[in-house]
């Protein structure tokens, strides 16, 4: 509904040339909606996040009867106690953070490098090679044939599969791009005068000044690593070496799942089952987006800001 | 106030020591480019290079945009090769992974001219020439998901897009970095909560009996009594749609909010000088200032229209809406994999990747009359 | 920004460097008991490492196994992918992927191997055995569930019933209830007299779930109703031997007549056709819900054990055979069923087939089986003076605990075992079924209803179970039928129209007009001479194999 507002606002527009006058009354208003919507915006959001975190600290079985919103009913711990009790946590959240950090900075610089040599609008492969990389986010080969050719490749069963298939993906190599073919061409032109190489180019120049889309990047693609479990399953099922924290969350939730709906021991009466799914999924959620939420602040500061060295250009 | 204002400017002074390096290489850059632009530089480069564009008219900003645009012309001769060999020799291993990695499991494709049984394998099993295909395309009950999935994917993408800008818009005219800071971070944490959550609390929003909407509704009068918002086929799609925007409209908003980090700050100082209020200078400068971002990722989203996924669908449906939510990836989960038929999956993935391409080929023909920016 | 690349960079190598070593050292520290692994195509618990029950087995048996389930996958995905890589684990339960496994000539024929085994070749009785082969002769899985030693002990109703609140009945001093219409008359009685729930708020007499597979509580009452045994896709009537579509017959209509006429009455949940599968347990959990048709094992562990928690202790659930009208014989309990359609397999990946073999065997002894289902003696559970076995508070709070089981107790769930009683004679086969373990935690509500039917137990609610009939079930077949036939593709269509058009014939204000419209549909869109006749050949085929032919 955000920019229905908008439309009314736009008789500003017949310009007023007082611009000494610092409150412009048009420009209160033009806050106070804004404050509105976003406050709106900020509650609508909250409430999700409030209402897992509730139900990740409230008892499995009383969650079951619904009606918890913002504070749990029944508090317990046995939610997160079952998460941390996961197996080979430890091995699973190491696995994560190496594939999320490998992956975000060797993807992030090998994508980066061939969106500079795409944004170069002579370059004569410049359409043949975008064309080349659209098409694969539009084409998918299936599963059985794509895992035959990882195992001909050696990368079942190893860590690398988590690391080698998705290297170069066009999505941020498109943004990248534009980013990139957004900035003046004289940059690059003028120091090729001075006899510079594109790699040099790309390395001094391009990188700094495109930190705040580089952050953007690193965060998909680290996201993305992070809450990948599918390749773990197809690829390295059996190998406890190679698990992940999300395949073995994905595992305990189905175990649990398993567990309350076919029984196993029954006749048990006041001593009911002790997690259920949704409250174990409750606090798997909690757990796993914690270090994201945690890393996010620290690459938000390069694009929640216009950039400063903006006056530098031409 | 003053708290903020030193707040702000304190940080922007760790910005500034920060990017003191990249600073440098800059300005001696920009020393040369300067003198380099006195003997050639006549074409413009970049969306925010001119002030005036503010103010322009539309006519006028349309022909500096097809210019802009314009595919430089660069022959494929031998020379240019030659002048070109390190861009081509740092494209070479990129392309030989594209073909290795996404190209060559596309021989999986011949699954659909088969009756595939993986214990026959590829080479193995019987041909059936299009057979499949003809089964696919003769099913009432495919076109009909491939409507809904069309209908739902063209929903979510104008909904999304809408939201997620107008979101980036507004939230960059929030001055104090504290608040900033702290609706972007809430805003995109839904992103990370799975669809059953999602679904779970829409279904307790919209519930007939304790439904906070519901209350709203029959509260103002707007109903007389509440309204079981799942038996509404011409409802679903909308709900489908929103419980999206819900959920990712934060979290798609980043990408914007990088790209207006490429905004020229002159071009807020000519707007203002003209006169421009905040609204102005949001319509009038952030908005075409990340217009090649919104283009490029509209063409993307274009040719993903009909991965509207089934997750949600799935979690919101019932038998009275059945007809309009099931979608081709529903259908296939049902009739392929259910059914253990590969061949048929993967037919009609070979169908949703046809359908993507032409309309990506559209869109891109479409913004190149345009003359916006285009994939390739 | 250069620093902190290169740093990365360098963790990068060295990572990898780790990885590749860590996988390099993967084979050294062999121990002196075998290891097996071992795949199951349904989802369930990993054990951990050092397992105490586990631990003991192998001590005895000299084997390990390490079980890995399925994850949010279908099984034939799985199955199509590892018979594609020909990368196998030594055993399989491959559950709906058994077909693919077979044909892929991935599984070793048991029966080639048995000879030394007589634990496994008296496992089963030669006809038992005979369904079980596949077409060229052979037996590549052998069923785990359904073998019963003695007799069957179990106190739980697991399958479908028409469940009512004790309260319910207690109100109307347990009256008997056997016909639709008494069900629904004491329903519509009870909420009359009381309308509010101990929270306040409104009692919902009667829901359905709808929720895509699970709409069979929508769906399946007329084959019960009928006073046909859970056969599941059609009645086969036992006189002729003849296969009988259930949703079009007279006591179908009447069916879903007198749904439609309570549904107007306001007795039924209006968002019923709506509801999620959560939604339907929450509804349950709260004890607002005073009857429901459903499968026990599908509302039980979960939503049963809320009411208790919760203190409601007049509002738990006991069966009720409910029939079309009086004089037909319900049949809700059925005797455990020999499921021969999969089971435990020993791939072609095995190196050791008469290690696995012997293990299997081992599996079946007493000592063993007590360890799998009870657990470690004096740990898990204790033994009086006659021999019986009993759990203290403790140990039953443990035996539910699932980061406890997952240290200590170790099922082998899917190998094959003895249910009903042990071979010794005295015990059951598994805690949940001993009567002192289930006396004890039985409500006292629960007890007085039961006694004023007669009734000690659950089971005891309902007509005894029938020895089954030699093509019984026939889910097992209509579960395993996929498009690629035209009764399957008409079975598969059934299931859509009905999952539409059901929930409008209980709504509908016109009933005969909507049910018109809903046979119109039903018999255009679904070629159901096709379905019944592929049917009809597996009742025949099923009925000569027992015979022997």
């Amino acid at each position: 509904m955000q920019n229905i507002e908008l439309q009314p606002k736009t008789e500003i527009m017949p310009m007023k040339k007082n611009r000494f006058k610092k409150a412009n009354p048009a420009d209160v208003i033009f806050v106070l909606i804004n404050t509105l919507i976003l406050s709106f915006t900020v509650a609508i959001t909250l409430y999700p996040i409030l209402n897992t975190l509730a139900v990740s600290f409230n008892d499995g079985l009383d969650a079951l009867r619904g009606g918890i919103y913002l504070w749990p009913r029944v508090i317990s711990f046995k939610n997160y106690e079952t998460v941390f009790n996961t197996k080979n946590l430890v091995i699973g959240a190491r696995n994560s953070v190496l594939r999320t950090a490998i992956s975000a900075v060797l993807h992030l610089s090998v994508t980066a490098l061939l969106s500079y040599v795409l944004s170069i609008k002579e370059f004569v492969f410049r359409k043949p090679v975008s064309l080349f990389f659209v098409l694969t986010m539009y084409v998918n080969a299936g599963l059985i044939p794509t895992f035959l050719l990882f195992r001909e490749l050696q990368l079942t069963n190893s860590f690398m599969v988590y690391i080698v298939p998705g290297i170069v993906s066009a999505f941020n190599l498109l943004v990248l791009r534009t980013y990139m073919s957004s900035l003046p061409d004289s940059l690059r032109e003028s120091a090729q005068i001075d006899g510079a190489n594109h790699l040099t180019i790309f390395w001094k120049i391009y990188v700094p000044i495109c930190k705040p889309v580089f952050a953007t990047i690193a965060l998909f693609i680290a996201v993305y690593h992070w809450s990948a479990w599918f390749d773990n399953m197809i690829y390295n099922p059996r190998n406890t070496n190679l698990t992940t924290l999300q395949y073995e969350l994905m595992k305990l939730l189905s175990s649990v799942t398993s567990q309350t709906s076919s029984g196993g021991a029954y006749g048990r009466g006041s001593q009911p089952v002790a997690v259920t799914p949704n409250s174990i999924r409750a606090a798997a959620t909690i757990v796993t987006s914690m270090p994201i939420v945690i890393l996010y602040p620290f690459l938000q500061r390069y694009f929640i800001t216009g950039l400063t060295i903006g006056g530098v250009k031409e | 106030m003053t708290d903020n204002h030193k707040q702000n400017l304190s940080d922007q002074d760790e910005r500034l020591a920060e990017e003191n390096a990249a600073k440098k290489t800059l300005a001696s850059i920009k020393r040369r480019e300067l003198a380099y632009s006195k003997s050639s530089q006549k074409t413009s480069s970049g969306p925010n290079s001119d002030k005036s564009t503010a103010l322009m008219s539309r006519k006028d900003k349309r022909k500096l945009r097809s210019e802009r645009n314009a595919e430089p012309k660069v022959e494929l001769s031998r020379r240019t090769m030659l002048r070109q060999r390190e861009l081509i020799l740092i494209t070479i291993p990129f392309v030989l992974y594209g073909i290795l990695f996404y190209y060559i499991p596309l021989g999986g494709w011949v699954m659909a001219f088969q009756k595939y049984k993986p214990q026959d394998g590829l080479l193995g099993s019987q041909w059936v020439g299009l057979d499949v295909f003809k089964h696919l395309f003769s099913e009432a009950s495919f076109r009909l998901v491939f409507r809904n999935t069309l209908a739902m994917g063209i929903i979510n993408l104008i909904l999304s897009f809408v939201f997620a800008i107008g979101f980036a818009l507004l939230l960059n005219e929030v001055r104090l970095r504290a608040p900033k800071r702290f609706v972007q971070t809430v805003s995109y944490l839904p992103h990370f909560l799975s669809w059953i959550i999602v679904v779970g609390i829409v279904r307790d929003m919209l519930s007939v009996e304790h439904g906070i909407i519901n209350q709203i509704l029959v509260g103002i009068g707007i109903f007389d009594k509440p309204l079981n918002f799942f038996s509404k086929p011409n409802l679903f799609w909308w709900i489908v749609g929103f419980s999206n925007v819900w959920k990712e409209t934060g979290w798609n908003s980043i990408i914007y909010l990088a790209a207006i980090t490429a905004i020229n700050p002159e071009m807020y100082e000519a707007a203002a000088l003209d006169g421009a209020g905040r609204f102005g200078k949001m319509w009038h400068v952030t908005l075409p200032g990340i217009k090649p971002t919104i283009f490029i990722l509209l063409l993307i989203n274009v040719g993903n229209v009909l991965n509207v996924g089934f997750e949600v669908q799935y979690l919101l449906t019932n038998g009275i809406v059945k007809s309009v939510s099931e979608t081709i990836d529903i259908w296939v989960l049902y009739w392929g994999i259910g059914q253990g038929d590969f061949s048929l999956g993967t037919a009609a993935g070979i169908f949703k990747s046809i359908v993507s391409i032409i309309l990506i080929y559209l869109a891109n023909a479409t913004a190149k009359a345009a003359g916006e920016e285009r994939l390739f | 920004m250069k620093k902190t690349f290169t740093r990365l960079m360098a963790l990068l190598i060295a990572t990898t460097m780790i990885c590749g070593l860590m996988a390099a050292c993967d084979g050294i520290g062999q121990k002196k008991v075998k290891t097996f692994d071992m795949f199951i195509a349904m989802p369930g618990t990993e054990l951990n490492d050092g397992n105490k029950a586990q631990e003991e087995i192998a001590k005895i048996t000299g084997v390990k196994v390490k079980e890995t389930w399925l994850v949010s996958q279908s099984a034939e995905e799985a199955i199509g992918v590892m018979t594609a890589s020909k990368d196998f684990p030594d055993f399989i339960e491959a559950s709906d992927g058994y077909q693919i496994m077979v044909d892929a000539g991935a599984l070793i024929a048991i029966d080639e191997y048995w000879d030394k085994y007589p634990n496994i070749k008296n496992y089963l009785s030669e006809e038992e055995w005979n369904m079980c082969r596949k077409a060229d002769g052979h037996i590549y899985a052998i069923p785990q569930f359904g073998i019963v030693n003695e007799r069957d002990v179990s106190p739980i109703h697991g399958d479908e019933a028409w469940w009512i609140q004790t309260r319910v009945l207690k109100w109307a001093g347990y009256p008997k209830v056997e016909t639709i219409d008494e069900f629904f008359k004491l329903i519509e009685d009870y909420t009359a007299a009381n309308p509010k729930h101990s929270d306040g708020t409104n009692v919902i007499p009667y829901t359905i779930l709808c929720d895509d597979w699970r709409y069979f509580c929508l769906e399946n009452p007329p084959l019960f109703l009928s006073g046909s045994p859970n056969d599941g896709s059609v009645i086969v009537d036992p006189e002729t031997r003849k296969v009988v579509d259930y949703n079009t017959t007279p006591i179908a209509k009447m069916y879903f007549n007198k749904l439609n006429e309570v549904f107007k009455k306001g007795l039924i949940d209006p968002e019923f056709f709506s509801q999620s599968y959560d939604e339907y347990i929450a509804k349950i959990s709260t004890g607002r819900v005073l009857g429901f048709v459903d499968q026990f094992w599908n509302w039980g562990y979960t939503a049963q054990d809320a009411i208790k928690a919760a203190g409601l202790t007049d509002c738990t659930y006991v069966p009720l055979g409910i029939v079309a009208e009086t004089g037909i014989e319900e049949q809700y309990h059925n005797a455990p069923v020999l499921d021969v359609s999969g089971g435990l397999s020993i791939t072609t990946g095995c190196k050791d087939i008469p290690g696995a073999m012997k293990f299997i065997s081992d599996l079946l002894t007493q000592e063993v089986l007590t360890l799998r289902f009870w657990g470690v003696k004096d740990v898990d559970y204790k033994v009086d003076e006659n021999g019986m076995f009993y759990r203290t508070p403790e140990m039953r709070a443990s035996a539910i605990d699932a980061n406890y089981k997952a240290d200590n107790l170790c099922p082998y769930a899917y190998f094959p075992q003895y249910q009903g009683m042990n071979l010794d004679g005295k015990n059951a086969w598994r805690p949940d079924n001993q009567p002192s373990e289930f006396f004890e935690d039985l409500l006292p509500e629960v007890k007085e209803c039961l006694a004023a039917y007669g009734a000690e137990t659950y089971v005891e609610m309902l007509n005894p179970s029938k020895p089954n009939q030699p093509w019984f079930p026939m889910w097992s077949f209509s579960n395993d039928l996929t498009t690629a036939t035209p009764g399957g593709l008409a079975w598969a269509t059934m299931s859509e129209v009905k999952h539409e058009y059901l929930p409008r014939v209980v709504m509908a204000d016109d009933f005969d007009a909507e049910w018109t419209e809903y046979l119109k549909i039903y018999y255009e869109r679904c070629d159901i001479d096709a379905f019944l006749a592929e049917m009809q050949a597996e009742v025949d085929r099923r009925i000569a194999v027992a015979e022997g032919k």
